[in-house]
């Protein structure tokens, strides 16, 4: 058994885990909403890219952008039509309206793009890097680097600019927010268009590794739901943490005990700590 | 003298019960008025209605204007954005944000013209213990630190009238002396304030004119030295003593 390679492998499988859960980081962490369609915005995402490469012609960098505008646009229409319920911050309808919500998109993609697996061509997926007895691709390299960029600019941006402190305010009270000057709507329209346009990004950098499907989405937003949760709810370094800890943990968890049950370990991980820290692994 | 901000037969109701019937309240230039009334008197559902902000249900009626234009069918935001500046009772800072985070939430009003302008280093002066605090959550503040928050932070939107719910209410006696003298040093700079306020001695020093809300009327106004020999304000919040009727 390759430790070194079990290590790269937990690395490459966490930090996909991570930037997949980056738009969610923001959406529960920090303005405390919850959108259970995410796994179905990754898999849309996925297919926006390849749409673009594949129908549209455009190169890998441009599609990403493509995918990412399209999303956006597609989270600004889902953020009108769910606002009452966002702005009075009714978890429990959220929940079952973006659940059903993924089912309608799963079941339209179906449609338009088919049942067929494809696989996204030109990325740096091919690219394989060889040190020894350790492999890894060149896109795994941009999704480790990405992720981290990201998380860094996503903390800097919400930790040290107006506009995070006002989105941490209306996460708060949105109600009291509006005495401060502050359009609520606006901010939360501008919070779900970021989750939706984050998840594009990472479905863009994440699913080159693996054929994609329009069935694809349910497991996506387990683990995003896992990282998020296991980071500690407003801990963006900790959701990076989480991620990055939770792919390790698979990683040696399917090459020592066994592939099949990974998913369940990783919840029974998750059980486990919240018992220990009811608050995720990022609080004090 | 110039009217800031008015009302006109503005009436408040949650779903079909009446908890303000046709106000009309008016606040001048430099002038403090003070709103006072028992609990459930309707003064917070007043004062949330000048400023188009409820955390329930109201179903607002009648006119608001500020400096003469209707901003009734304005949003709470937008309201602020105009120069109505609203503290409201109870929870009115955010808990977990630091004192310099909730001051920068405000954004300076881009028009000037006719709007007091504060800046943050001029909260820290009129409220120096702010300023040594400005690291801390709002979870970590006592009361009265939290009221000087939010009065700053109302202070830094650059209000035309500054309209108070309660600024006392949980403060000991010598903060509430504190606090509201601060207030009135603002008004003799020429900011006009609505002050609503239970403990009517309190307020019965520091404003210009006084009305007296029940059960969603006003029922009684005047200038302050008038009110307060008022028999129903005598009666019912100053008692005896106040009156220095010790016999």
């Amino acid at each position: 058994m390759n430790i070194a390679q079990q290590i790269v492998n937990g690395l490459v499988l966490g930090s996909g885990y991570a930037c997949i859960a980056l738009g969610w980081t923001i959406l529960l962490g920090v303005a405390r909403l919850v959108n259970f369609a995410h796994g179905q915005l990754y898999m849309l995402g996925a297919f926006a890219t390849w749409y673009a490469m594949t129908r549209l012609g455009l190169p890998y960098p441009l599609a990403i952008i493509f995918a990412i505008v399209a999303l956006a646009a597609l989270g600004a229409l889902m953020q009108s039509a769910m606002m009452g319920l966002v702005m009075s911050q009714n978890l429990t309808s959220l929940m079952i309206v973006t659940l059903g919500l993924g089912y309608v998109l799963q079941g339209g993609s179906a449609l338009i793009f088919g049942g067929n697996p494809q696989t996204l061509p030109g990325t740096l997926s091919r690219a394989k890097v060889d040190l020894g007895s350790l492999w890894f691709t060149w896109q795994d390299v941009l999704v480790l680097l990405a992720t981290l960029a990201l998380y860094g600019a996503v903390w800097l941006f919400t930790q040290r600019t107006r506009f995070g402190s006002v989105i941490r305010a209306v996460a708060e009270d949105p109600k009291l927010s509006e005495l401060f000057g502050i359009n609520a709507r606006v901010v939360y329209l501008c919070v779900f268009v970021f989750e939706c346009s984050a998840v594009a990004l990472g479905a863009a950098l994440v699913a080159p590794r693996s054929p994609i499907l329009t069935s694809m989405g349910f497991n996506e937003v387990i683990m995003t739901f896992v990282v998020v949760v296991l980071g500690g709810i407003g801990s963006i370094g900790g959701a990076l943490a989480a991620g990055l800890g939770l792919g390790l943990f698979i990683a040696f968890f399917g090459a020592f005990i066994a592939q099949a049950y990974t998913t369940a370990a990783a919840f029974a991980v998750l059980l486990a700590l919240l018992v220990i820290r009811p608050a995720g692994l990022a609080t004090k | 003298m110039t009217c800031i901000l008015q009302c006109e037969n503005l009436t408040v109701q949650y779903e079909g019960n009446i908890a303000l019937s046709a106000v009309n309240v008016s606040v001048s230039a430099g002038k403090m008025v003070g709103l006072v009334g028992a609990n459930g008197a309707g003064k917070s559902t007043l004062v949330n209605a000048l400023a188009g902000w409820s955390r329930g249900r109201a179903m607002v009626t009648g006119k608001v204007l500020l400096e003469g234009q209707g901003i009734d069918g304005l949003a709470a935001h937008q309201r602020v954005q105009r120069g109505l500046t609203l503290v409201p009772e109870g929870k009115n800072i955010f808990a977990e944000l630091t004192v310099d985070e909730n001051l920068g939430l405000v954004r300076p009003p881009q028009d000037t013209a006719g709007r007091h302008i504060f800046r943050i280093p001029d909260v820290f002066e009129f409220f120096p213990r702010l300023a040594e605090r400005r690291h801390h959550k709002g979870a970590a503040l006592s009361g009265g630190e939290r009221q000087m928050v939010a009065v700053g932070r109302a202070l830094l939107a650059g209000p035309r009238v500054l309209v108070l719910d309660e600024p006392s209410a949980g403060l000991a006696p010598r903060l509430i002396s504190d606090l509201l003298s601060r207030i009135r040093l603002l008004v003799d700079r020429g900011l006009p304030v609505l002050l609503v306020e239970q403990n009517v001695k309190a307020a019965l020093r520091v404003v210009d004119h006084l009305c007296l809300l029940e059960r969603g009327r006003i029922v009684a106004e005047g200038p302050a030295d008038v009110m307060g020999a008022d028999p129903r304000i005598v009666e019912a919040y100053l008692g005896t003593l106040a009156t220095g009727d010790r016999s």
